[in-house]
Order: C-alpha cells, then structure tokens, then sequence
C-alpha cells in the first residue's frame, strides 16, 4: 500500500458503543463534567443572573429586568472600547501569526542550536504578562529606557520619544509587546503541525521538482489547516480579552483612547461598583466571542472537494 | 516496621502543630486593615500596641489602588476587618451605604473631640451619625527646591505667592538649562491632582463640587484661570516631557531628583526627603492662588469600624490608644507626619522644624471634597476630573473645551444615582 494523501484525511469510523462501555466511558469523563459545570456553567448563570439587576458592590441588589442591556446599548465609551478591541485584534493577529510562522520555519529543522533558539523563542511565553507589562514601561520609558536611547545614538531621532504617551506610538508599543511575548507559543503549535507531517510528502514532492516555495504552499500550509484554525481561534479570544497590558502600561490613556472591552467592564465593576452593569456587559461580550468563533469555525472548515473516503478495511478511493 | 514509625510521626507533627495553632489563638485578636501608603508608620504603632500584652492586632497591608475593591468586597462577603484605616474621601459612600459602625458614642466620649482634624471629622459625619474619627493626616503644600532658586537668582526663603510669581519662577529656573525644569505635576493621576492642583482653584475662590457635593462647578473662571496656568508652564516648556504619562509613580521622586524648580506635594514629603535625601535644600510653602491666599487638601486616613464586626469593644479600645498623645506625638509626629488633634500641633518635635508647623496650620485650614461618588468623579483615571485636565493642558481642543465636557459628565455622574 502506497502512502498517499488521502491517509491523512480519516474521517472518524462511526462506532456502536455498548451499554456497559457508555458508562464507563460517562464515569471517565465526570470529573470534568462537574469541573466545567462548577467553574463555567454555574458562574455563567450567576452572571446571567446578575445582568437582570441593579447590583451595587456596596448595598443591597435589586431585579430591575433589561434595563442594563438598554443603558449598554447607549454607552457609547463600551462601543467605542468594541471598536478599539477589535482593531487591536485585526492589528495583533497577522503580526503574530507572520512572526510566529517564520520562526517555526526557523526551528524547525534538525540543526545544531536550534534547540537553544527554540527556547528563546518560546522564553517570553513564560513571564507573566504583568511581569512583562511592568517590563516593557521601564524598556520604553524616555529616560532610563533602552529604545529611546538606542534611536537617539542611531541619529534616528533628536530627543526621547514619548512611547506611550500618544495614542498611535501607545498602541503600537503594546502590539509589539503582546508579538514578543505570545509568538512562541504559536510557534509552538505550528511546530508541533509541522512536525507531524511525513518527510516523505516533501521527498516526493522533491522528486516532482517542488522548490521551497511550493512545498511550502502545496504541503505544508494545506496540512497546517487545523493547527491554523486551532491558533487563530486561541489568538482572536484572548485578543478580544485583552486586558493586563492596557491596564498596567496604559491605564486606557493617553487620553482614554486604549480602552479594551474587559477593562470597560472591570471599571463598571471594580470603579464605578456597578456589578450588575459589568455582568450585563460580560454577557454581550460572551454572545460577541461565540459568534466569531462560529464565523471562524465556518470559514477554516474542510473544504467538501478535497474530503476522501476511507474505511477501515483499508480498500481506498478518492472521489 | 517503618511504615508505622511515619505514621506515628507524621500524627505527632499534626497534633503538635494543631496545638500551638489552638494556643496562639487564645489570645484575643482583632484584624486590622490599611492602605499600603500607611505602611511606614502603621509597622511600628501596632507591633507598639502588641507589645503592651493583651489583644493582639493582626494588620493587614492592601495596595493603594486595591484597597476600596478589595475593602467592598470583604464587606459583601461578611469577611471584613475589626478595624479599617480608609482615604477619608471614601467616607461618605461607606457610611451611606451602611458598611460602617456607628461610633457616635466613642467620639463624645473624648474629651479632646473638639480639636480632631475638622475635615476628617465632616468627611466622616453622616446623616448626624460619626462613623469614623481621624487616623492619619496629609497635607498638600508647594516644595520647592532652595538651591535652584539661588541659581536662579531668586530669593530662596521668599516662595511664589500669587500665579504670576509662580510662572516667572518658573521660566527663570527653567532658563538655567541642561534637565532643570521649573515646575512638575504627574499629569496621568487623578488623586495627585486633586491634592495639589484643587487647592489652586480653592485658594482662587473657586471649587470642583458645591458644598453638598450635589453638583460640578466647574465651569467658572477660577477653574478655567487655572487649567490655564498648567498649560502656559506646558507651552513653555518649564514641565518635563514625562510628566504627561507619570500615573503617580513620580509624584515624589521628580523632586527629589533636584532638577525640578517647584512641586505640588505632602507633608509626607518633608520627612522622606529629610531622611533620604539630606542634601536637598528644600522648602515648604502654601499653595498660592491666583492673587495671594493659600489653600490646602486636608487629607489623611479615618479609622473606624466595619459592620458586622465581632470585636467592637476591643477595636474601641485600640481606636482610643491611637489618637492618645503616646501615638499622635511619641510615634507620628517624631517620625515626621502630623497630629490629628490641633491641642497637639505644637509638640516637642514640630518646634525642631518649623516646616510641620505650617504643614499642620494649612490642615487645619484645608478643605476636602465631599461625594458619594468621589470613586467614579475624581479619584478614576479614565473620569472627568483626570480628562478634563488632559484635555486642557496636554491637548489642542482648549480649556474652555475641555471644560464644558468635563462639568456634562460630572453632572451626568451625579445624575445617575
């Protein structure tokens, strides 16, 4: 039997479970199901819950139905905080997932050192991202900071830039933060795509005539698909969640113009104690990040042309 | 054979450690919360009170910015401390929402109630009812370095009284070049300035609240007049370029760098630099208003009681213990803060540097703002009171700008609740 492309294409056999095997298989997985139901399920209709009244953080709540969700609907600092976060996101995204590639294309081979540049690589993963926040203030700060003094000694500018002290310069300071500090663990999940497709794809493609360029474009990017979907949607969530870095570099300035959606809500409720407007908040955001995802979810889906059918008795065909 | 021994061991090490556990807790205990700007002189008062013998304080220090979240939240959670030292501008939310203990009793009982700090004791009234009494006390004066004005070839014992004197002083120690500048404010704290920029417009005859903090009075030619005068130091350049970002981290320590003129500061400062920094020359003077006339934020913490406390009586007790001369003089004022009690202003360590007599004067003079929403007003870094002066200082949209947008949304604030 030939390897062949479609081998990587098994769709999943449907199985006739047994009664027996049903439970056992249901114990193995309780655990879990009591571990997300107590910390997802149960916080989630709390919040659910609290969104329906007026609920200070000192004093006595009171159900007051969908007025939290008309005065969001009018908050126009939350639409605005949407809007920034989502161009954030859009700007963050691409930059991540261009370097992160680049350095598993880097990593990825068998050289000598390559496991040291591996563990560079994927050294800022491990600081905490306030650590890293506080990190970068000083790294960027116009008087003892490394930045300033650099572009000065280079003749690139005349006196120290006040990194964060302009919306643009501000914005693009934690972007390249936020890249430096998440791309090794994209990198990572890129490897480990890499890694698990056959040499012999790219010898044969070699045989063909394939260059670098092709391989890259007919093999490995095709066969990446998942690990791609699988670190875009990590990527998008936790972009859209965004919160340690503006609220410790930034604190929404300058001029409230780096406002994230969360710190929206954690000013709603650790500010202005307004626990019941913060829920509210946190539930639009919820519904928000679903759908992206279900958009996300349709567009990197396998496309139906390329599908083969195999079946376990090892008689293969494409269609 | 082992397996027992382990056991055996590990059994012995559980009963002994319970029963210490249990024996340390025999000793009355009552927990005390404070901000950690406090930390510095709370340390040495409670391990004083615990080595009295008899009920132990457990103290607890929360990070300045944390401390009313996690203050709210311990309180929803029936977890709240025995005692709790707040920012008295915290007061009136606390006292209305019912999360304090009535201490009415306690301060008529004092004989000396008469000459506590008048600002904490307004800030703490509610409703008639007292439900804290002063702690801690803070000032905001202008400092001013001696040497930069000598330099400068101005008269070092002779600080600006009016706007147009500060300006001047300003630009001439500015003129001396290199990275002295004449003047520093952390343009990206809202606390900051209301401590040392309010007193300005206070001094002017002007204010941010009317008297019942029920509406903004910010649009009126003091205000105005003042953000002014912080944007003509910006333009010309007297204030540092890192000022504008500075969110508090160096409200002090541009000062004390020596290369700035004047500043806006506390009393706290006066010991800090005393003991840190011994070769500044530096000196303490009011904060000017616009034609002469001086004001002060009278500032400092209230100590009192969270409802739903079990140890009432013995948190009294140590309320009492620190406003007593032993702590108030023996411990605050010999470590450079100032009394909360007028009859104790003048002691044996204020006579040794005058500096804390006026420090002491302007608090009681000083005013403070009273609101319930003094959280989403004043003291937020994304509100009104921080944006209104980005606005006019940093920006390019005008003072008068600046203004309108700030006093809409105050008024919407106080609106809405």
């Amino acid at each position: 039997m030939t390897p062949h492309t479609a081998d990587l294409r098994l769709a999943p056999a449907p199985r006739r479970a047994s009664t027996k095997g049903r439970w056992t298989g249901l114990m193995f997985i309780l655990p879990c199901l009591i571990f997300v139901a107590s910390f997802f399920m149960v916080p989630l209709a709390m919040t659910a819950w609290m969104s329906l009244n007026n609920w200070p953080l000192l004093g006595k709540p009171s159900f007051i139905g969908l007025r939290n969700y008309a005065d969001l609907a009018a908050d126009s600092t939350f639409w605005s905080s949407l809007w920034f976060t989502t161009k954030y996101t859009l700007l963050v995204t691409p930059a991540i997932f261009l370097v992160a590639f680049s350095m598993a294309l880097l990593v990825q081979s068998k050289r000598k050192l390559v496991g040291l540049f591996r563990t560079l690589f994927f050294l800022p993963v491990v600081i905490g991202l306030g650590a890293a926040s506080l990190l970068w203030i000083w790294l960027l700060n116009d008087q003892v900071g490394v930045f300033s003094a650099v572009l000065m000694r280079l003749g690139i500018v005349k006196e120290a830039v006040q990194w964060l002290g302009e919306p643009n310069t501000a914005l693009a300071s934690i972007i390249v933060m936020v890249v430096w500090k998440v791309s090794g663990f994209t990198m990572l999940l890129f490897l480990v795509g890499m890694q698990s497709i056959t040499e012999d794809l790219y010898e044969a493609a070699k045989m063909d005539g394939a260059g670098w360029w092709a391989s890259l474009w007919y093999i490995t990017l095709p066969l990446l698909r998942r690990t791609f979907a699988l670190a875009l949607t990590i990527s998008v969530i936790g972009s859209y969640l965004a919160f340690d870095q503006f609220f410790i570099m930034t604190r929404g300035g300058p001029q409230n113009s780096t406002i994230t959606v969360v710190y929206w809500i954690y000013r709603a409720a650790f500010t202005y104690f307004k626990l019941g407007y913060a829920s509210a908040l946190s539930m639009v955001l919820l519904v928000i990040l679903v759908v992206i995802n279900l958009i996300q979810q349709f567009l990197l889906r396998e496309p139906a042309t390329r599908q083969v059918q195999t079946s376990y008795t090892g008689k293969e065909g494409v269609s | 054979m082992k397996r027992m021994t382990l056991a055996g061991l590990s059994i012995g090490l559980g009963l002994l450690s319970a029963g210490l556990y249990a024996h340390a807790q025999s000793a009355p205990s009552v927990t005390f919360w404070v901000r950690s700007a406090d930390q510095g002189f709370v340390e040495p008062l409670v391990k004083a009170y615990n080595a009295k013998g008899g009920t132990q304080v457990k103290l607890t220090v929360i990070p300045q910015d944390d401390f009313v979240t996690k203050f709210a939240t311990a309180v929803a959670g029936g977890a709240a401390p025995d005692i709790v030292a707040v920012d008295l501008v915290f007061l009136p939310a606390f006292a209305k929402s019912g999360e304090m203990t009535d201490l009415s009793a306690l301060y008529k009982s004092l004989p000396y109630a008469k000459s506590l700090s008048p600002s904490h004791m307004r800030l703490a009234t509610f409703e008639n009812k007292v439900y804290g009494v002063p702690f801690s006390a803070e000032s905001s004066v202008l400092i001013y370095n001696k040497d930069l004005f000598k330099k400068a070839g101005l008269d070092p014992n002779s600080p600006p009284k009016t706007w147009a004197q500060l300006e001047t002083y300003a630009k001439k120690i500015r003129a001396l070049g290199g990275d002295t500048y004449g003047y520093y404010f952390s343009g990206a704290c809202a606390g900051c300035n209301i401590f040392t920029f309010a007193p300005l417009i206070w001094a002017s005859g002007g204010d941010v609240l009317n008297a019942q903090g029920s509406a903004a009075t910010l649009n009126t030619p003091q205000v105005k007049a003042a953000l002014s005068l912080y944007k003509r130091l910006w333009d010309a350049g007297t204030i540092p370029a890192g000022s504008k970002t500075d969110s508090g981290t160096n409200f002090f320590s541009a000062f004390a760098t020596g290369k700035i003129g004047m500043a806006g500061s506390g009393a706290f400062s006066i010991g800090t630099l005393k003991k840190d920094y011994p070769k500044l020359n530096f000196g303490v003077a009011p904060l000017p208003g616009q034609n002469g006339n001086s004001s002060s934020f009278a500032g400092g913490d209230v100590i009192g009681i969270p409802a739903g406390s079990k140890n009432v009586s013995a948190a009294q007790d140590f309320i009492k213990w620190a406003l007593s001369p032993e702590v108030q003089v023996q411990q605050f004022a010999k470590n450079g803060s100032i009394p909360v009690r007028s009859d104790l202003a003048s002691n044996q360590y204020s006579k040794l540097d005058p500096r804390y007599v006026t420090v002491s004067n302007l608090m009681t003079k000083g005013r403070t703002p009273y609101s319930f929403q003094y959280s989403e007003l004043i003291n937020d870094a994304n509100g009104p009171w921080l944006g209104m002066i980005q606005d006019a200082v940093f920006g390019s949209g005008g003072v008068d700008a600046a203004v309108k947008k700030a006093q809409d949304r105050f008024t919407q604030i106080l609106n809405s609740n």
